[in-house]
């Protein structure tokens, strides 16, 4: 037990210094939120908001954390649940995610499912969904 | 075997990592809650990405993205003081180290504070999983229960039950109300059973029938007289559409001619009367590319024709004059919000077990705080593991937060 401080985190990382870079982080965000009618697609913005909070979450992992002081076991205890982490993700993305065909759902409006239908005028009249 | 050598005392074996097993299990333990919270951002995203036309509009979502900044800086915030709290206690200066932990647990409860006002707009605006009309078909069913469901509600806090206690059924309690609303003398009571009758007289007289067909479903109907009065009213109002369309184009041309300003757009009248509401899905094929031929700019968008046409309904119910009906009843506005109910269940779920773990959280740092002036070394593992867990309930919502809040597509 005593020994668990021999790691090398009482050389103090710099806690104030993070906390305000944590915040000009969010400004950040907040900002590219804003300014958003000026980013050319929302793609871009996604990937600036999902960089800035990647580099969020490096700063906590590693000072807040700690891991950037902790030996080697780190890797061997986080790795395996990154690689299984993505597996649900993975398994629901072809299907559900980046199907090719389009997709038949109730969602579709009715005045593109009107423009479909035959003029037959049948008195079917049932809400779509149940 | 060591003690028969006869050699100097080895030092004793030592086994495991050089970290308390107390931290060991901490990082298994968040090794897990990675996995689990990636389920869901992860199925969160794989939705979003094959749900064209996401609801993200903020009118739709009621997200707002500056409680969702202001979270982000309060537990950003809490996760620096835990740090500050933790490096404290190393330094056995706990009265520093309570001090932070008292701040870091008020940060906790504003976090609560700021999502329970979020989950508040959510719940009063019906932005609930189940509850979303995504087509106008379902917006219209919606409308009806609503309705209905005030309409007993009514009946029922209006009814008087007789001696024997019993309350009798709705039809009843109709008949029951309606007949006492003849002898009334009391003009309050006469002016609830009034509204009672009002919106009774204002639900059946409209087109917003709800009936069951022979499969057990339900299905949205009318009567044929009422709809074949309707056709004659669309008719007749498109007709006026574009007769007064007509004579506006000739009015500018003849302007033209003769050199004058062009006279301005008298307004035209929207073609399509609030009574078609409640039309049957075969009727209202007949009328939409009617409508539509009349209205060649009008935003196809799903939920746009319905919108028009009860909101008058809506506001009239609404009104100053029907205050008492309105006491009784929350009809929402019917608002098709496509993959709506999809969003709401992933956002409540990512969200909710996210309040969830900050409320253990602040379970965590409570025992601690409990301890008073008895806070000593002995807590200081204690309170660098449940810091660790606080640093990952932050993590998450570092991600939540763009993923929810800012970014739409």
């Amino acid at each position: 037990m005593a020994d668990s401080h021999d790691d090398g985190h009482h050389s103090h990382p710099p806690y104030l210094i993070i906390f305000w870079v944590l915040c000009i982080f969010t400004g950040l965000s907040w900002a590219a939120d804003e300014l958003q009618e000026f980013i050319p697609n929302m793609g871009v913005l996604a990937v600036i908001v999902l960089a800035i909070a990647s580099a969020k979450a490096l700063c906590v992992m590693l000072y807040f954390m700690h891991l950037k002081f902790e030996r080697n076991w780190k890797y061997v205890l986080l790795a395996p649940t990154f690689i299984l982490a993505c597996g649900l993700p993975l398994a629901l993305l072809p299907d559900v995610g980046v199907h090719y065909y389009d997709i038949d759902v109730p969602q579709n409006s009715i005045a593109d499912r009107v423009a479909e239908m035959p003029e037959d005028g049948d008195a079917e009249s049932h809400a779509p969904g149940h | 075997m060591s003690h028969s050598s006869g050699h100097p005392a080895k030092p004793p074996l030592k086994m495991g990592l050089a970290i308390p097993n107390s931290k060991l299990c901490m990082w298994l333990f968040l090794g897990t809650e990675i996995m689990f919270f990636t389920a869901f951002i992860g199925t969160y995203l794989v939705l979003r990405l094959g749900s064209p036309d996401w609801p993200s509009d903020v009118a739709d979502t009621h997200i707002n993205v500056r409680l969702g900044g202001l979270n982000t800086f309060v537990l950003i915030f809490s996760s620096y003081m835990v740090v500050v709290a933790h490096e404290a206690m190393t330094l056995k200066d706990f009265g520093k180290a309570k001090k932070s932990l008292w701040i870091t647990f008020v940060c906790g409860i504003v976090f609560m504070g700021v999502k329970g006002v979020e989950y508040y707009g959510k719940i009063s605006h019906d932005i609930v999983p189940g509850h979303i009309a995504e087509t106008e078909d379902q917006a219209l069913r919606k409308l009806v229960n609503e309705f209905r469901e005030s309409r007993d509600e009514m009946g029922r806090a209006l009814f008087v039950p007789g001696e024997d206690g019993e309350v009798p059924d709705l039809s009843k309690i109709s008949v029951a109300l309606r007949g006492e609303l003849s002898g009334a003398t009391d003009e309050s009571r006469k002016a609830d059973l009034q509204a009672f009758v009002k919106l009774e007289d204002r639900l059946q007289n409209s087109f917003l029938i709800v009936e069951t067909d022979p499969e057990g479903h339900q299905i949205l109907s009318s009567d044929q007289a009422r709809i074949e009065a309707a056709r004659v009213a669309f008719s007749k109002l498109e007709k006026a559409a574009t007769a007064a369309k007509e004579l506006h184009a000739a009015a500018i041309a003849k302007a033209a001619d003769e050199n004058r300003e062009a006279p301005a757009d008298p307004g035209i009248v929207d073609p399509v009367p609030p009574t078609i509401i409640g039309l049957s899905a075969a009727v209202r094929r007949e009328l939409l590319p009617l409508f539509e031929a009349s209205h060649e700019s009008v935003d196809r968008e799903a939920g746009h024709h319905l919108n028009l046409h009860i909101t008058g309904l809506l506001d009239e119910m609404r009104s100053e004059e029907n205050a008492r009906i309105a006491a009784f009843f929350s009809v929402h506005d019917p608002h098709p919000i496509k993959y709506g109910n999809v969003f709401a269940s992933t956002y409540f779920i990512m969200t909710g077990f996210h309040a969830i773990h900050v409320i253990v959280g602040l379970i965590l740092f409570a025992i601690v705080l409990k301890q008073g002036p008895a806070l000593d070394e002995k807590w200081t593992d204690f309170v660098e593991n449940s810091g660790l867990y606080w640093h990952f309930v932050d993590l998450v919502w570092i991600f939540l937060f763009p993923l929810i809040y800012i970014i739409k597509f």
